[in-house]
């Protein structure tokens, strides 16, 4: 992993059209601007993280998975 | 009453009052906005999420504190906004609102629950919504073991 330090105002590129700037730094929490093409999807991680866990989990529980989940939990 | 194909048990009638709206709908499902939730007996605790609209759509969920009796978490007054919840004093799991993970299994694996972003229900206004918290420390893949703990002498 790159790693970078910056401040606020301070910005890094990926590639040539999209640009991350610190616009905001605090103890706990940074402040973020993203300039990127249209084309390109931005999104907290942990909803990306979500999305792909709904997903599996809408098609992979069936009679089976759910009857071995049963026969797992605490009666 | 109505009636609903589910995925798991055929068709099945509902009260229209037993209807949660989910006015955002759920991450990767957005457009699906209302559901049932089916508690059967011989399914205890599981808990199915069944999409009115769309018969094969149905998330299997366990109670919370099934998957972890410690578990906390701290809602933001935006969130609390979001599903209606009184501003004043944290929302009690199990009276005011509903608190589930989402169970997932993905083959061979070991299923998992999605500690990081449960599904919060009012119960009083029947909103509900999955609620992401990346910075709870909590997984999004839970592993749901179970097991024994250990004998001690």
């Amino acid at each position: 992993m790159l790693v970078v330090w910056r401040r606020a105002g301070q910005s890094v590129m990926i590639g040539e059209d999209t640009e991350i700037e610190v616009l905001d730094a605090r103890a706990n929490r940074v402040k973020l601007g993203i300039k990127a093409p249209v084309s390109i999807a931005i999104v907290r991680k942990e909803a990306l993280l979500t999305r792909n866990e709904n997903l599996t989990a809408a098609w992979s529980m069936d009679e089976v998975s759910i009857k071995s989940l049963l026969s797992r939990l605490p009666r | 009453m109505a009636r609903v194909q589910t995925k798991f048990f055929g068709s099945l009638e509902y009260s229209p009052s037993s209807v949660f709206l989910f006015p955002g709908g759920l991450p990767g499902f957005e457009e699906q906005r209302e559901f049932v939730f089916l508690n059967l007996p011989e399914r205890d605790p599981l808990i199915f999420m069944q999409s009115l609209s769309t018969r094969n759509l149905c998330f299997v969920l366990l109670p919370i504190f099934v998957v972890d009796p410690q578990y906390g978490l701290d809602f933001t007054p935006e969130e609390l906004i979001e599903l209606n919840l009184p501003l004043d004093r944290p929302p009690a799991i199990g009276k005011d609102i509903l608190c589930a993970a989402m169970i997932g299994s993905a083959e061979g694996a070991t299923p998992t629950a999605n500690l990081m972003a449960p599904v919060i229900v009012n119960l009083k206004e029947r909103i509900g919504a999955q609620v992401i918290h990346g910075d709870s420390g909590y997984s999004h893949r839970h592993p749901l073991l179970f097991e024994e703990p250990a004998l001690t002498c």
